[in-house]
Order: C-alpha cells, then sequence, then structure tokens
C-alpha cells in the first residue's frame, strides 16, 4: 500500500477518464439537452472501436480512421432517430432495438468478437503505453484533451446557431418548441446523431487505447456515461454555470470517476466487489443534489435548486 | 481555519506514511491480471500461484485482481500494475494479454488461458514465439484428435453442430478450425452461435432438433451455461466438448487438458524469468503437458452409448 503507487496510476486513470469523457459529453447531449434517455450508446461505442481498428489494419490513416468511426456512429443514431420519430417508438427502447442490432453489425465489421490492433506496428494516436516516457506531444493526455477542447468549442459555437438553440427549446419544452415552428422530430433526430458520434469517436479511441476493439466493449457504457454527467454535475454544478463550461464539467466527471476506481484497485480492495461500488459512487452522487435541495438550503435558495435540477 | 490546518497536518502524516511504507522490499511482486471468475480460469491462476510458490517461497508477492468480465476493466488494473512497476505481469485469458500487452512493453507479460497468441494479439505468420516482452501458455487442445473423437463416438452421425458464443474470438478460431477437419471427414457442419446467455435456449433447442451430434469448444459462456444446455440435449443427443468442465455438465466425452497444469507451466515460466534472468522475447509459447480422453458415464448411458477403451471417467 505505497502512495507513490497510486500516484504513479493517476495518468493511467486520468487518460482513460478523459477517453470516456467524450462518450460523457454526447450522453450528456441526449441526457440533459434533449431529455432522452439514449441506450443506443452501449452498441455505437463499439461500432466506433469496430471502425476505426477495422479501417487502421486496412491501412488507412488514423485520422481518417477515427473521422469514419465517428460518421458511423452517427449512422446509428441516426437509426436510433428514425425509430423513434418516424416509427413512433418510445425513445428508451428505440436505444434499446438499436443496440440489440449492433451487436450483429459489429461482429460482421469486425468479422470475428475480438480484433486486436498491435502498438509497435500501427501509428496509433493514444495508447496505455504513451502516458509514460513518450515526448510530450504524443502524450495520450494531452492528445486527448485538445481533442475534447476541441470538441467542446465546436459543440458551444453549435448550440448556440439558431439549429443548435432549436435544438435546445425541443429538449425544454417540446410543445412550445413546435408551436414556434421548431421541427422537433428532425431536432431529435439530430441530436442524437450528435451524440452517438461522440460516443463512437471515444470508442475509436478506446480501443487503440486498449489496444483491442471487443464486442462486449459498449457494454455498460450508458452507466459509465450517466456517472461522468451526474458527478460532473454534482462537484463542478455551483461553479460551471456556461454551457461550455458545463461539458468540460462532464469530462471531468468521467476522470473522477476512473480515479475513483483507481483508488478502490490499490485499495486492493476484493475486485469481484467492483460493481457494487461503481453503483455505489454513482447513487452517491445522484443523491448529493437531492440531499443538498432538502436539508442543506436555506428556503430562499430551494427554488432556484429545483429549478437547475 | 484551525480545522483546516488540522486536515493538512494528517494529511502530510498521512503522506510520510506512505513515504515509509515506500522502502524496497527483498524479492517479486507479480500481478495478476484474470478476466473473469471461471472454474478453468481460476484453476490456472491457482496452478501460476502453486509453482511460484513452491520455486520462491515468500519472496513472492502476489497482486491478484479480477476484471469482472470487462474489458475495460483489465486496462486499469493492468495500468496499475506498470504504475507499481511489477516484476512481471500474469495476464489469464484474451482480453487481459490484449490489455497487458497495450500497456507496457517492457515489464514481462506472461499469459494464460489462450488459445492463439497470433489472433489475440494481431501478429501475421505467428511462429509459435511471441518475442518483445510476452510470452505464455495456449490452452488449446489438439483440434484434429476432438474431430477424431466425433468420428469414434458417433460413427452413423452425418451432421455435426457447431454450439459457441459469437462475442468469444477463442471459440470461434477452434469452430473455425474443428469445422474444417470434419468437413474433411466428410461430416457436414452447421454454426450455431449465441450472443449471450439469453439466447443459449433458443439456439441449442434448433441445434439439437436438426442435427445429428455438437460440438462445443472452450467457450466461456457456454461453460457457464451447461445447466441449460444439458436439459435441451440430455437422452436426445450427444456433445463432444472442448473442455471439462463443459463435458462434466452437459457433454458425453471430451479431450480435456488441465487449467491448472498450463498455469502451473505458465508459473515455471516466470520462475525461469525471474530469477534465472532467462530472455523471455525467445521463450515459445507452451502446450498443455498431457491430454485426457474423459467421458461423462451418466449422460452416455442416457444417450446409450459404449465408449471405447482409453477413456477415463469424469467424477
Amino acid at each position: 500500500m505505497n502512495i507513490f503507487n497510486l500516484i504513479n496510476a493517476l495518468p493511467g486513470a486520468v487518460a482513460q477518464g478523459l477517453i470516456w469523457g467524450i462518450a460523457a459529453i454526447g450522453i450528456y447531449i441526449t441526457y440533459r439537452v434533449l431529455d432522452i434517455a439514449d441506450l443506443t450508446v452501449d452498441g455505437s461505442l463499439g461500432t466506433g472501436g469496430a471502425v476505426c481498428i477495422v479501417m487502421m489494419l486496412s491501412g488507412h490513416n488514423v485520422y481518417v480512421s477515427l473521422l469514419v468511426a465517428t460518421l458511423a456512429g452517427m449512422c446509428t443514431g441516426l437509426v436510433t432517430g428514425i425509430l423513434h420519430t418516424f416509427m413512433g417508438i418510445p425513445a428508451i427502447l428505440s436505444g434499446i432495438l438499436t443496440q440489440l442490432g449492433l451487436y450483429s453489425v459489429n461482429l460482421k465489421i469486425m468479422g470475428k468478437s475480438n480484433q486486436a490492433i498491435n502498438v509497435d506496428k500501427f501509428d496509433l494516436l493514444v495508447s496505455l503505453r504513451y502516458i509514460r516516457d513518450v515526448v510530450f506531444y504524443k502524450n495520450t493526455i494531452l492528445v486527448v484533451l485538445v481533442i475534447t477542447l476541441l470538441l467542446v468549442a465546436i459543440l458551444y459555437w453549435f448550440f448556440g446557431t439558431e439549429l443548435g438553440c432549436s435544438l435546445r427549446a425541443t429538449g425544454c419544452n417540446g410543445n412550445m418548441a413546435r408551436a414556434q415552428g421548431i421541427n422537433t422530430n428532425f431536432s431529435k433526430v439530430l441530436g442524437l446523431m450528435i451524440s452517438n458520434g461522440l460516443v463512437g469517436l471515444s470508442g475509436a479511441l478506446l480501443s487503440q487505447y486498449q489496444g483491442f476493439a471487443d464486442i462486449q466493449m459498449g457494454r455498460g457504457a450508458i452507466v459509465i456515461g450517466l456517472a461522468a454527467v451526474i458527478i460532473g454535475e454534482a462537484v463542478f454544478g455551483k461553479v460551471f454555470k456556461n454551457f461550455a463550461l458545463k461539458l468540460i464539467a462532464v469530462a471531468f466527471g468521467s476522470i473522477i470517476y476512473y480515479f475513483v476506481l483507481q483508488i478502490v484497485i490499490w485499495l486492493g480492495i476484493d475486485t469481484n466487489l467492483l460493481k457494487l461500488l461503481s453503483a455505489i459512487v454513482v447513487a452517491i452522487f445522484l443523491a448529493i443534489p437531492y440531499w443538498k435541495a432538502k436539508y442543506f438550503s436555506k428556503p430562499a435558495s430551494k427554488k432556484e435548486v429545483k429549478t437547475n435540477a | 481555519m484551525k480545522m483546516k490546518r488540522k486536515i493538512a497536518t494528517l494529511l502530510v502524516g498521512v503522506m510520510c506514511l506512505g513515504l515509509a511504507g515506500c522502502a524496497k522490499k527483498e524479492g517479486y511482486t507479480v500481478g495478476i491480471c484474470q478476466l473473469v471468475e471461471h472454474p478453468a480460469l481460476d484453476a490456472a491462476t491457482q496452478g501460476f500461484k502453486d509453482a511460484l510458490t513452491e520455486a520462491l517461497g515468500d519472496k513472492v508477492v502476489f497482486d491478484e485482481q479480477n476484471a469482472q468480465n470487462d474489458s475495460n476493466t483489465c486496462s486499469t488494473i493492468v495500468n496499475n500494475f506498470v504504475s507499481k512497476n511489477v516484476d512481471l505481469i500474469m495476464a489469464n485469458a484474451t482480453p487481459a494479454l490484449q490489455a497487458a500487452a497495450a500497456a507496457t512493453n517492457k515489464i514481462p507479460i506472461l499469459g494464460t488461458s489462450v488459445t492463439e497468441y497470433g489472433v489475440a494479439l494481431g501478429i501475421d505468420n505467428f511462429s509459435g514465439t511471441v518475442g518483445g516482452n510476452i510470452s505464455g501458455t495456449s490452452d488449446l487442445a489438439p483440434l484434429n484428435e476432438q474431430a477424431d473423437m466425433v468420428k469414434e463416438l458417433f460413427p452413423d452421425a452425418k451432421n455435426v453442430g457447431l454450439v459457441y458464443c459469437s462475442a468469444e474470438a477463442n471459440s470461434q478460431y477452434q469452430v473455425d478450425t474443428v469445422a474444417g477437419y470434419l468437413t474433411a471427414m466428410g461430416y457436414t457442419c452447421k454454426y450455431y452461435a449465441f450472443s449471450d446467455s439469453n439466447d443459449i435456449s433458443t439456439v441449442v433447442t434448433n441445434a439439437a432438433a436438426e442435427m445429428d451430434v455438437l460440438y462445443i469448444p472452450t467457450d466461456n459462456t457456454a461453460a457457464n451455461n451447461t445447466e441449460i444446455i444439458n436439459n435441451i440435449c440430455k437422452g436426445k443427443i450427444g456433445i463432444v466438448a472442448g473442455e471439462e468442465g463443459i463435458c462434466a455438465g452437459c457433454g458425453v466425452a471430451t479431450l480435456s487438458i488441465s487449467y491448472y497444469d498450463i498455469g502451473y507451466a505458465t508459473g515455471k515460466m516466470a520462475v525461469k524469468i525471474l530469477t534465472e534472468g532467462a530472455d523471455i522475447s525467445k521463450m515459445p509459447i507452451e502446450y498443455a503437458p498431457k491430454f485426457t480422453k474423459k467421458y461423462n458415464p451418466e449422460l452416455c448411458e442416457a444417450l446409450g452409448i459404449k465408449i471405447p477403451d482409453g477413456y477415463e471417467a469424469i467424477q
């Protein structure tokens, strides 16, 4: 039990957290902005990973592969959107259906259940290997941080445009948005596409980071993503009011989630309890805003907290 | 303010304690990353630990972690090992090995319960030695002998159903290879893949109705669900299994390897690397030292199969 081991392990946790943070930002867009619980992500994360690895194995450039993985993720969002809007299936079910179907799609993309990519032979953008002893501009943490900031900047700009505002309006109050002449179905589909595009990109980075794409890699992604969203809001909610900062808070939330996980492993707690501990961590962070509002706020600020939540 | 200062003092105290614990201990630390709780993988880990403890006694300390069948957690665990700078990593099952290979090219990595290292690590023209910092043991039982076993026990059968989980790369490799041997022997093979434990009953019911005999490779999902398979197949159709656990649950016969043995062999490799300074990059992948033909008396009787000589009954 050596504190330096923990400190040494933290960069890895930060890198993993940042990569998942991109997926979490995607989940934030559906869950918070559009007010849809989108379960497509459990499948689209794997799709992103599979597409990226297969593209790279067939000799494509890493950036092209990432772009195509993002586009593939957007397609999965499009499918969920069409199921939801055009076919009238409830959002949560549409997501589950797409996720289910993606298992077969991902299997066909890779041709098998698990495809490795050798870090020594391919020029990967991020890898578990590139955390220590590399030149600083190849460091995974820096690379993913730059990508995250870039994405946040683009999203901040986009949600400020007329189209982006209509998307936010759809999530806030669908009826009102429709009354204003916004095509809410289009907004929902677009939101789902953006969200799953980000998740696909995250999956692509993740598969490079861990050195393989696996058919099971997306399993439970929605839980990790929601955990990141909720932890980010619970910890930074009071300070970060601006939309861009809120997105960054989500990425931080993801890092905190992996910090906790790393500490649990460092403490040598029985790893059989890992899933239970994850559930407890998420439950506690979910409860914090509720308790704060219920027991610790003065009556005057009570209203404000409620509207924010 | 006072409170804050107290907390700060406390924190500094804790960090000093951490420093005190930092003094380098004599001996070796070995990190073990196992994919999932599972009788076969547990046996391999146990064999590995026994071999090391026999050779090194108290000088070896194990840091044993289980990823709960979540490949992302493998990365987290391995990252922890690399930052602790353990002397050796033992990766039990394919995703654990892949995560370890991505994490370090310095710390020696020994894999076990991995069927095909070339497939697992994306190496073309795999020659039997991985090179670099990786070696280990394979759980592959000779697949041609398993195909022979089908012929020996079911001479009248024509159609063989291959039942496996589509999420497992190892299983895919085995059924592909076995299908090759069986087709060459004149059998017709059909694949029956299920995606998780929820599909098993539907897929196996179909397979049992359409085929004359079934084959199940060393598939983790099948191994965890032998009860369902047995309920469908008992007395109706015979199953040749890739490993003893599956055979004991629902199979008629198997060509068995002992996961304890391959774990033990991995442990011996670890001893060579740690104490004798053996070069891991030159160590070829090792296979199970012996194979035993085994049969399940209860299920053979239910089907009225006469077992030839040379088979051992599973207890």
